[in-house]
């Protein structure tokens, strides 16, 4: 290559790297490299992170079926281990597909690379080495991958680093835009109605910009607040940038300013003060409405809600907003003053839906306390009624608590939900009795049951769904034509106790998630200054009764097994036509400790799936998805499975193997007459890859 | 079979080759009765040493139970055990020690990457005993992580 150099290239802040087709000057014409098509099979794309802008994860292909599932074969894979200065084990992408290219970001620096689909071979790599300002930031490694612009000429791929910046790349050559920002580059922590830090603030993004007409809308994400260092943190609003520039369009505060619509859900003065709220989930967007959906997240303090008091707009509230001016249509909040970390985790699907005789422009958004809420997506009002219903206070001093929670009528909970005795495990009568004697250590109860004070004897609530969900950021799948939602779900509940805090150097808020007995430990931001590290020994952890010495309060296990029934993960097909569910299977093979479980011995337990966080992919016949976790199998080699069922009954059609979990969803195209499936692997000791499957035979 | 005598012999004058039958039967002793986390393969000194060590280093992301957040898996429970079944220590170790913490990996030295795992078997489970784990990835690559207590 004409004046490379290792050197050069690491020298310099940006990087491209072309590796084919280089021509004079060296720009690239990697498209060229990629053969026409000369089979019956047109090519398909996968122009967006979940397939299109209504969010599907649908692809109408059927080469790959229940017949030959199990003849599967890899075709290509590609590790990403050179990417960045160390192996990543958290490979999130799904990649885009567009003329037999696939875009994605990958490895622990979230480079950008374009790869031929059909070899896996590497046509160009972008690399940004923002330095401190990266390791600062509260959204690390891969990422989501990439969103992808065209206006039928010009070709861009676009994505968020680590350090919070919007590249704009050439689709074909890797190079970034020139008419796009600063030289293809808009930094995201300036313009944004705040004054931040541009090396500490705490934001980043893991989720790939929405690109809608000549959009490209961003959303904020920050360092988790179970025990948030700060109250005023950065506010986590939305921006929509001109894609050709890289000018901002509009921005919508998730927090209102004063005057804004929402502002007077606030308690006075805590609108202010109040930081987060922002939009870590995909979004989804209707052209043809006008309209982008924004999944917000809680404002500062995920189980705490002592400086957000009030209904607190738009925390936990899925928000319609203009495409072009960015001005707030509907908004829908889904918990009030939410005290379970259930932000909004997913993209909601748009759907169109027949309902009492008519199609209905409807959105189902999956959720972490697995209900699916179903809205008219014009106006933001529910299909079926959503009503108000009066739950418990909790006993957190100064705690702010809403009288009322909104609960779906229709869909059924597609998850458990609260904790009741009937939920606890029952493999045998003997672990029935150990969880019922372990549960009387905490509060249970509905959902919508409060964190309260940890002590002794009662270390707080169990929370079904946990902190993290039921469902998480990879959101569902949708066919449109039979009106079916697909969503993977897990039955894995937490502890949300709450503990008095009266040391300001740890927090700023005088109670914080934790249990009784276990000191608040600072939770820094990315990019706080780490100093003053404290190797004091924490005083022990208070005795349990009945608790095996060596283990803690928070520890939801019996026997180590789990302290809930199977199943831990599970696939549910849910009809939108009805508002009810159509199957449900547990997804994944039993896990190795419940299998070899001497307390199981002799016992035929049916598959109990596995929990994680998993997109399924729908396609013409199938619903397909790999396992979440290791289970090694009757050859004695860990891995996981990709497996595929029936997606009318839910009957499983076939399975293969993969060295390791799904960590980003699946995605599928037709290239020259192959179908491919090619998903992100990686976790444990196996360091992240993307492998393609297609069909035996000639490529 | 060889008497002691011939033992002696051997290491006494046979030079680098029957040094090196020796030693590759000592390792297929040891490989033959392996330790799993089991067998008490830290301490409790240094599990404490470890959880201070996690409160300040892992905390923030893994959250102070150990339980994960949205953007970190959990460090403890069955997900982490599954995840982690049939691997080694050393595995651990060493997916810790390039990794972590994410904003500034390879910080932390190998003293308190094994501190901090220590913490994390005693958080799951795993007994104590009276030998640290050492703190290097090659001395724990033959304590195998075992999510059920082997029979026995």
């Amino acid at each position: 290559m004409k004046g490379f150099s290792r050197r050069g290239l690491l020298a310099s802040t940006a990087s491209t790297f072309v590796l084919s087709g280089l021509t004079g000057g060296g720009r690239a014409i990697a498209a060229a490299a990629i053969p026409a098509n000369t089979t019956p099979h047109p090519d398909t794309e996968w122009r967006h992170y979940a397939a299109d802008q209504a969010n599907t994860r649908y692809s109408p292909l059927d080469q790959i079926n229940g017949t030959n599932f199990n003849d599967l074969e890899i075709a290509w894979s590609f590790k990403t281990d050179a990417l960045g200065a160390r192996k990543e084990y958290q490979f999130e992408a799904t990649p885009l597909l567009i003329k037999g290219r696939l875009f994605t970001t990958a490895g622990s620096r979230r480079d950008c690379i374009a790869l031929d689909a059909a070899t896996g071979e590497l046509l160009w790599m972008h690399r940004l080495d923002e330095g401190q300002r990266a390791l600062n930031s509260p959204r690390q490694l891969s990422g989501h991958g990439v969103s992808y612009w065209t206006d039928g000429t010009k070709e861009r791929i676009l994505y968020v680093t680590i350090g919070y910046q919007l590249v704009s790349l050439d689709a074909a050559t890797g190079l970034p835009d020139p008419e796009f920002g600063t030289n293809g580059v808009v930094d995201l922590k300036r313009d944004f109605d705040q004054d931040i830090d541009p090396v500490t603030a705490d934001v980043g993004l893991h989720s790939t910009p929405l690109v809608v007409k000549d959009v490209a809308v961003i959303g904020a994400a920050h360092t988790a607040g179970d025990v948030p260092e700060i109250r005023q943190n950065v506010k986590g609003y939305v921006r929509g940038f001109d894609i050709r520039t890289g000018r901002r369009k509009w921005i919508f505060h998730t927090i209102p300013l004063k005057g804004e619509f929402g502002y007077d859900s606030w308690v006075a003065g805590d609108a202010e003060k109040a930081g987060n709220t922002g939009c870590w989930a995909q979004m989804s967007a209707d052209e043809e409405l006008g309209l982008v959906y924004i999944p917000v997240e809680l404002p500062t303090g995920d189980e705490t809600g002592v400086f957000r008091r009030g209904d607190a707009l738009f925390g936990e509230s899925l928000v319609a907003v203009d495409i072009e001016t960015g001005v707030r249509k509907w908004h829908y909040q889904m918990v009030h003053h939410g005290l379970w970390d259930r932000d909004i985790p997913c993209a909601p699907i748009l759907c169109d839906i027949p309902y009492k005789g008519r199609i209905v422009k409807a959105l189902a958004q999956p959720t972490k306390q697995a209900y699916l809420y179903v809205l008219d997506r014009t106006n933001g009002k529910p299909l079926w009624p959503i009503v108000e219903r009066k739950v418990e206070a909790g006993d957190v001093p100064g705690e702010w608590y809403a009288p009322t929670q909104p609960v779906p009528t229709k869909p059924p909970a597609y998850d458990v939900q609260g904790v009741s005795i009937d939920d606890l495990i029952d493999f045998t009568p003997e672990l029935r009795a150990q969880a019922v004697e372990f549960v009387k250590n905490y509060k249970i109860g509905p959902l919508f049951t409060p964190p309260v004070m940890s002590k002794p004897g009662r270390w707080g609530t169990i929370s079904a769904p946990g902190v993290q969900g039921g469902t998480n950021w990879p959101g569902g799948s949708y066919d449109p034509e039979t009106h079916i939602v697909y969503v993977y779900s897990k039955t894995q509940p937490s502890v949300v106790g709450i503990v008095a805090n009266s040391d300001t150097s740890v927090s700023e808020f005088p109670f914080v998630h934790g249990i009784d007995g276990m000191r608040p430990r600072k939770m820094p931001r990315m990019g706080a200054e780490s100093g003053g590290v404290d190797f004091r020994p924490p005083p022990p952890p208070p005795p349990r009764p009945g608790q095996k010495a060596g283990t803690f309060p928070g520890f939801l296990t019996v026997q180590g097994l789990p302290l809930l029934k199977p199943p831990y993960g599970r696939i549910t097909a849910i009809d939108l036509t009805k508002g009810d569910i159509a199957w449900q299977v547990a997804h994944g093979e039993t896990p190795d400790n419940v299998r070899n479980h001497p307390a199981l011995k002799g016992l035929k337990i049916p598959r109990t799936g596995r929990p994680g966080n998993l997109g399924p992919l729908t396609t013409k016949t199938l619903v397909i998805c790999g396992e979440a976790g290791f289970y090694t199998n009757e050859y004695g080699v860990r891995g996981a499975m990709l497996r595929a069922y029936d997606k009318a009954t839910g009957e499983e059609k076939g399975a293969v193997y993969m060295a390791a979990p799904q960590s980003g969803s699946p995605m599928t195209y037709m290239l020259r007459g192959k179908q491919y499936i090619v998903v992100a692997i990686g976790g444990g000791n196996y360091s992240a890859e993307l492998v393609a499957y297609r069909l035996p035979g000639r490529a | 079979m060889m008497d002691r005598n011939s033992k002696l012999h051997l290491w006494g004058s046979a030079g680098i080759g029957g040094a090196l039958l020796l030693l590759g039967g000592a390792i297929a002793h040891a490989q033959g009765t392996a330790r799993t986390v089991w067998d008490g393969v830290y301490t409790a000194d240094q599990a404490d040493r470890g959880k201070a060590a996690y409160g300040e280093q892992c905390a923030a992301c893994h959250g102070p139970t150990l339980a994960g957040i949205d953007v970190a898996p959990p460090l403890s429970g069955n997900a982490f055990l599954n995840n982690w079944n049939n691997t080694s220590a050393g595995d651990l170790f060493d997916r810790i020690h390039s990794t972590m913490p994410l904003n500034n990996p390879g910080s932390l030295g190998a003293k308190t990457v094994s501190d901090i795992e220590a913490y994390m078997f005693q958080a799951n489970g795993f007994p104590a005993g009276k030998t640290a784990l050492p703190p290097s990835q090659p001395m724990m690559a033959g304590i195998k992580i075992l999510a059920t207590k082997p029979a026995g």
